[in-house]
């Protein structure tokens, strides 16, 4: 017995009007610094008349748990009807954390688990809108949180936090910035990657990565050189929503484990981190999912197809700027060694480890880690 | 093969569980009891537990009990009715999963057992590789 969860899903050319025919008297909006001098919260604003808003605009980069405490106390007599999550993952992340804790201020962070139900589902309505095209957080059910005092990230999971409603509305990727773009696409492929892969996986959780692949492959390059062209835009949004439906209706893997940790040792951004680690990774399971990496690979376009997956990878990540060793992210091979250890103890710690197809140990960690350790 | 649940089973499960190298390394920093419990199916059945003193990657006592109630207070416990050991033991339910569609449910604090996500599984795990009779 298994489960397929998803959010209704709204997408494409004007998919933010779907918020006109929703009533909100009382909402909360999440979002950032960044995206409110962007103007992208007043744009879903305009979309939404005669409700009351209360903007939660300090949402940082790996938010911490006390980044989110501060905001779960609203003023008072402020019941919201409605939460709206406007931005990349950190942002729709916080968002789920926020519902939860608003919803049950009586339980602890740890209470999030799948393991225990929170009765909050339709109590208030919690709406994401993502700004970026890798998070996948929009559709899943799963939130990262930085546990800075133990330099790690935590993986919180509740069925009860997945979005109402996904919007995935061009408009809110059109202007984002190459770099960003190029790292969350990274994350949406090691999503898709994992999700397809991992031992918990299914056949929705395959069928997904494998258009996700595909939507990435025919896209990402229209979308970098041709900054109007909305509709490649909206395939990637797409493609992300399909990688987070993906990882988060099977598990993610050994990639995650390791960029997690990596991530947070190092404070490198989320998507890279993955992504750095996904080559080896690959080159680490590759006997016991052979047959699903060939299938992952026939999903590459032409363009970016190579005989292997892990060659169509290098290819796609090579075109997308990313890292592949340390060295690229400017990261010494001293300060490297000297955070070894806890790479490995965090990595050891992550939920990837137990949904990788291959059973992970200490010692192959210490050889994966020293492939990307230049 | 040992009758589940049983001593004898109990017994076994601990001698594999200190074999396992894979148990040891995840569970390395590990300590505090768990109490494995199973539940009756309908009333009138009786319930079983095993409660294991686990520590730092060892696993230091054993204890077998018919009667829930003389169990002593363990930090985790993972209960569940017998039909669903059985699917367990039998490989067919991955403990984690087992957990979450609600065959099986965890006692104790998450914060901890989140940081041992595998020494978990792998402690589960092993009850799959005893062999067992029903």
């Amino acid at each position: 017995m298994w489960y397929f969860r998803s959010p209704q899903i709204i997408f494409g050319e004007d998919s933010l009007d779907f918020l006109e025919s929703l009533d909100m008297e009382k909402v909360v909006i999440v979002t950032d610094k960044v995206l409110a001098k962007l103007g992208l919260p007043s744009l879903v604003k305009e979309h939404i008349s005669d409700a009351i808003f209360h903007t939660i605009d300090e949402i940082p980069e790996e938010p911490s748990f006390s980044d989110i405490d501060s905001h779960s106390r609203l003023p008072e007599s402020f019941n919201p009807d409605t939460i709206i999550a406007i931005g990349g993952g950190s942002v729709i992340d916080s968002a789920k954390i926020l519902y939860f804790k608003i919803m049950r201020p009586d339980l602890d962070y740890y209470s999030l688990t799948p393991l225990e139900p929170l009765n909050i589902k339709g109590k208030m309505r919690f709406i994401a809108i993502p700004t970026t095209v890798g998070t996948g957080s929009e559709c899943s059910w799963a939130a990262v949180v930085s546990d800075r005092e133990h330099h790690r990230k935590l993986e919180l999971a509740s069925p009860e936090i997945i979005p109402d409603y996904s919007i995935l509305d061009p408009r809110m990727v059109g202007d984002l910035p190459d770099r960003l773009l190029k790292s969350t696409v990274t994350d949406a492929l090691t999503h898709a990657i994992e999700g397809a892969t991992s031992s918990w996986r299914n056949p929705f959780s395959e069928a997904l990565a494998m258009e996700a692949v595909s939507l990435i492959t025919h896209n990402v390059k229209l979308a970098l050189t041709d900054r109007k062209n909305l509709e490649a835009r909206s395939m990637l949004q797409i493609s992300a929503s399909m990688g987070g439906l993906s990882f988060s209706n099977s598990q993610i893997g050994l990639a995650h484990a390791l960029g997690h940790a990596f991530g947070s040792l190092f404070r490198k951004p989320h998507g890279f981190s993955v992504g750095l680690f996904l080559e080896p990774v690959i080159d680490f399971n590759s006997d016991s999912v052979a047959n699903i990496y060939e299938k992952l690979n026939l999903s590459f376009s032409g363009e970016f197809r190579k005989e292997t997956l892990k060659e169509s990878i290098a290819s796609l990540l090579k075109f997308l700027d990313a890292p592949a060793v340390i060295y690229d992210f400017g990261i010494t091979r001293e300060e490297f060694i000297s955070r070894r250890e806890e790479l490995i103890e965090k990595s050891l710690e992550s939920t990837g480890i137990i949904g990788n197809p291959r059973d992970v140990g200490r010692s192959d960690i210490e050889k994966i880690i020293e492939k990307i350790g230049r | 093969m040992a009758k589940f649940p049983s001593e004898e089973w109990m017994n076994e499960f601990v001698n594999i569980l200190k074999s396992s190298e894979t148990y040891r390394e995840a569970a390395k920093d590990w300590e505090g009891d768990i109490t494995f419990i199973v539940t009756p199916e309908s009333s009138g059945e009786r319930s079983y537990a095993m409660w294991f003193d686990l520590y730092h990657g060892e696993c230091r006592d054993a204890k077998f009990f018919d009667d829930v109630s003389k169990v002593p207070k363990s930090a985790f416990s993972y209960s569940g009715p017998l039909k669903n050991w059985i699917s367990l033991i039998e490989g067919k339910i991955d403990p984690i999963r087992g957990l979450m569609t609600g065959k099986f449910k965890l006692g104790g604090p998450m914060m901890k057992i989140m940081r041992y996500t595998k020494a978990a599984k792998e402690l589960v795990n092993t009850a799959a590789k005893v062999k067992t009779e029903f």
